[in-house]
């Protein structure tokens, strides 16, 4: 596994990094040269604890957070306090914030590292803000909200050294060692096609996660006093206020989300990506419902093409959400569910879903593959470990950075303007150049204008 | 090709049908025995015109009535009198109605119908002129339900009557082309067809309104309703949007479905499928889905490997098929892939362009078609079946509406881990009854087939 491998290799250099960092802080101490040049995080010995501070706590952040208490919670940013509420009372010692450019300037002595789970569209500035002061950063899926970001928010991590990982937290699990032990153990064979799929934004076939398909509200009804509506807008164009983004729901707005795609691919196609060995596919297209400029489409299936990596041939990954899914593969028997999220790998010699082989019979006589992975102490302890000199986590942006690119091309696929041209071509993808060559007007969804205040 | 040889054995039969039709009529004037009994239609002449009567003419019955107007347009029917004033006012001379059962109870000299009303009460329609012995030109779907499409295909066999579905595709070179492009194996054998269609164009995944406007003085409602189960009035149904609840429409399976998969079935000769499956957006007990995927999968048959057909509707469609060069159109408005073992067809064009220009056209061994409608006025002067005549058209629409069936099924089917196993001359599937409720529409009181 490639990934695997550089982590090794890192590791094993860790003594010299940390003598590094230690004598680049000697280095601070007698210079004037601003910290976020040197980008050197605190030298932290496992003995002690990491100061973290969490930005955006109200929803899966006062999760993140308990998962990182056993550390020092020493502030917390919220442009909500009514929703950040609960996590304020459980850590009544930590300071509160509501805007997090002005909680790093003036907690910038007191943390060490940055818990990020914003909605999408603030990930990058919130995320590069505390890595450039040389803070470690947990930041929430999808990386960013574009490819740009997902590549600065990357670079700037490598080059200040800091410890990094993504929330997709199933990367750390037993289920995605298994995914990788059987497909290097050949389990099913070579394999030159993957689906994954997920009904979000649908909850089985009736009700919704959040809306997609949908235009702009027209009334503009007060934002409630306990929500900084300019702060919550973040980099984000100004927009009045509406109930319709808040929370949870800005997940379908292209201003703001990042649709099914972005929500579940990073959890889903992480897998994917190590046990295919996975680096940036040569080319996406994608079919959907109907596209507008506000939401995302009610339904879509994307598909990327990979090249061939070393003994591995070329493979298409095709992406299916609203309740599409891939065909139900002849190898189940009735009454095994095929599941309304999933991934089905296609090997030349059978098929997995998930990490199962099937069919049963291949299953058996495959057995289990060699345990050649190191198993995870656990998702946010792997990054609090890393905050400490340990080794990089299962998802350090060196990893999450390329997924999450890939995962974000897919929607550059999905957006209206494009629809038509894809009737005719692939978007070819130049990743090196982090440029879509034959569609020169797609290259404008890659990236955007910052309101004023807010860079990366 | 399955069809067309049925249709050639017909033409030979030709000669007897119309004698013995004949000698039917002569009967009936002898005796006192009403003429749905004996169910024969009357001998048109091919020197004569027939008396032809609409249902259903606001919409797209008004193109049907254009096609056929070669003939007597002798009575019309609609129950919307604002939404049918322009096509009345094209044919002066045809008498009016609302109800087609008085109008067939009073226009004794009508010899076909022509049939271009809401899904859900083709099926009524056309049983009353079968068995009157009047000849049917139906549009598309032909009926509701499954059911619906097997007692009309049997009705209108035994009373020997001309029929053709409203698939006018049907009639292109280009089905002919799919099939003598595959019978020629220019692509060997298939076993995955992709089918897709960007439709729907009217709401989907919604629920029933609540508010109950007037209804206009123009409409008859309740004749609109026909056998449906009753409800109040609302204009999210009417015109055009009917097709997206299930009361009413078929979704876009039911309106594109029998159009599109018309090649895919006589180039490959589908009978019915063993099982199918299908996922989609929002569906709910009141309309279809905003996007569908339905997949089958059909047996062997002479000389043909299983296959597997996919349909895509709401935008969604497969994958663009390598072999296609950057630049030409794979586009998403409808289409049909076939994926074959020596090669892939686009419609009916070879991938690549290089293996299209190789290649040429295939040996012409399919008799060409003087026009759709034509077909059918042919068939009703005596001459061969149309190409889309209920015996054929009705198994297809069967198939349709199957995909429906999966679609109502869909959650169950992932909860269960299932496909629907479907016995299609019983018109049964076989291991999730549940669904059998979805084979037949209940009708209200007062209407039958």
């Amino acid at each position: 596994m490639g990934n695997k491998t550089r982590q090794n290799v890192v590791s094993d250099g860790r003594i010299s990094r940390r003598d590094f960092m230690g004598a680049a802080a000697a280095v601070a101490a007698f210079t004037v040269v601003p910290r976020h040049v040197l980008g050197g995080p605190r030298q932290i010995p496992p003995s002690e604890k990491v100061n973290i501070a969490g930005v955006g706590v109200g929803g899966q952040g006062g999760g993140d957070i308990n998962a990182v208490s056993s550390q020092n919670i020493v502030a917390l940013c919220d442009v909500d306090w009514n929703r950040a509420g609960g996590t304020f009372r459980r850590y009544p010692k930590a300071r509160k914030y509501k805007d997090f450019r002005v909680m790093l300037d003036k907690e910038d002595k007191n943390i060490d590292a940055v818990v990020v789970a914003t909605p999408d569209h603030v990930h990058a500035v919130a995320s590069i803000a505390a890595i450039k002061r040389g803070k470690h950063v947990y930041c929430e899926k999808p990386l960013t909200h574009l490819v740009y970001e997902a590549r600065m928010v990357a670079e700037a991590a490598r080059e200040h050294k800091v410890a990094t990982q993504m929330g997709n937290q199933g990367q750390a699990s037993e289920g995605t060692r298994l995914m990788c032990e059987n497909i290097w153990g050949g389990g099913i064979g070579l394999v030159r096609e993957v689906h994954v799929w997920t009904d979000r934004p649908l909850r089985g076939l009736s009700d919704v996660y959040w809306p997609q398909g949908v235009g702009r509200p027209e009334d503009a009804p007060q934002a409630p006093d306990t929500l900084d509506w300019d702060l919550w807008l973040g980099p984000a164009p100004r927009r009045p206020y509406h109930p319709a983004y808040v929370p949870f729901k800005w997940r379908g707005w292209w201003d703001f989300g990042t649709g099914a795609l972005g929500d579940i691919g990073c959890h889903s196609i992480d897998p994917v990506w190590r046990a295919l060995k996975l680096k940036a596919p040569l080319s996406v297209h994608a079919a959907c419902t109907l596209v507008n400029n506000e939401t995302y489409p009610v339904a879509s299936r994307v598909t990327y093409q990979f090249g061939a990596r070393g003994d591995m041939p070329p493979v298409k990954l095709h992406w299916y959400d609203g309740g599409m899914r891939p065909p139900r593969p002849d190898e189940l028997d009735d009454g095994q569910t095929f599941g309304d999220n999933g991934t089905m790998f296609v090997g030349d010699k059978g098929k997995m879903l998930g990490y199962r082989i099937i069919p049963e019979s291949r299953r058996k006589e495959f057995g289990n593959a060699p345990k050649v992975l190191e198993r995870s102490p656990g998702h946010h302890q792997e990054w609090i470990n890393a905050c400490k000199g340990g080794k990089p986590a299962g998802s350090n942006f060196d990893h999450a950075g390329p997924l999450a690119e890939c995962v974000l091309l897919g929607n550059v696929a999905l957006r209206p303007a494009i629809k038509e041209k894809l009737t005719r071509v692939n978007l070819l993808w130049d990743s090196a150049n982090m440029k879509i060559t034959n569609v020169p007007e797609a290259n404008q969804y890659l990236h955007r204008q910052y309101r004023e205040g807010y860079s990366l | 090709m399955n069809g067309r040889v049925k249709s050639d054995e017909r033409q030979d039969e030709k000669t007897t049908r119309r004698d013995f039709m004949s000698a039917a009529a002569m009967v009936a004037a002898f005796t006192i025995v009403p003429s749905h009994v004996l169910g024969g239609p009357g001998r048109v002449p091919p020197s004569e015109k027939l008396n032809i009567a609409g249902v259903g003419i606001g919409g797209r019955g008004a193109g049907d009535l254009h096609e056929v107007g070669s003939e007597n347009i002798v009575a019309l029917c609609d129950v919307d009198d604002k939404y049918a004033a322009n096509v009345f006012k094209s044919y002066p001379r045809a008498k009016k109605y609302h109800d087609f059962r008085v109008m067939l109870d009073k226009e004794k000299n009508i010899d076909a119908v022509v049939i271009a009303t809401p899904d859900h009460t083709h099926a009524v329609i056309a049983m009353d002129a079968i068995k009157r012995g009047k000849h049917v030109y139906c549009e598309k779907p032909l009926a509701h339900s499954i059911y619906e499409v097997r007692k009309l295909t049997e009705a209108a066999h035994q009373a020997g009557v001309a029929t053709q579905l409203g698939n006018q595709g049907q009639a292109s070179e280009g089905t002919r082309l799919v099939s003598e492009f595959i019978q020629a194996g220019a692509i060997g054998q298939v076993r995955e067809v992709h089918s897709w269609c960007n439709r729907p164009i009217s709401p989907r995944g919604i629920d029933r309104p609540k508010d109950t406007p007037h209804v206009p003085k123009t409409l008859n409602w309740d004749l609109w309703l026909g056998p449906a189960p009753r409800r109040p009035y609302h204009p999210c149904y009417l015109p055009f949007s009917w097709r997206g609840w299930w009361d009413f429409g078929t979704g876009v399976l039911g309106d594109i479905g029998c159009h599109q998969l018309v090649s895919i079935f006589r180039a490959l000769k589908l009978g019915y499928p063993t099982s199918v499956e299908a996922c989609s957006s929002v569906v709910n007990s009141e309309t279809a889905p905003l996007a569908s995927i339905v997949r089958y999968d059909f047996p062997a048959r002479e000389g043909m490997p299983p296959v597997k057909l996919t349909w895509y509707d709401g935008g969604l469609m497969p994958a663009r098929p390598k072999e296609l060069e950057e630049g030409l159109r794979f586009g998403n408005a409808d289409d049909n892939l076939f994926i074959g073992e020596k090669g892939k067809m686009l419609g009916h064009r070879l991938l690549p362009e290089a293996r299209s220009k190789e290649y040429g056209r295939p040996p012409k061994v399919l008799p060409r078609s003087p026009g759709h409608h034509k077909e059918w006025i042919n068939a009703c002067k005596g001459g061969e079946p149309a190409g889309s005549n209920f015996d054929l058209s009705g198994p297809l629409t069967e198939v349709v509406l199957l995909g429906n069936v999966a679609l109502r099924m869909g959650q169950q089917l992932y909860e269960k881990g299932l496909k629907l196993y479907y016995d299609g001359p019983n018109m049964k599937v076989t291991n999730l009854p549940e669904a059998n409720k979805y084979i037949h529409s209940q009708y209200r009181k007062g209407w039958s087939l």
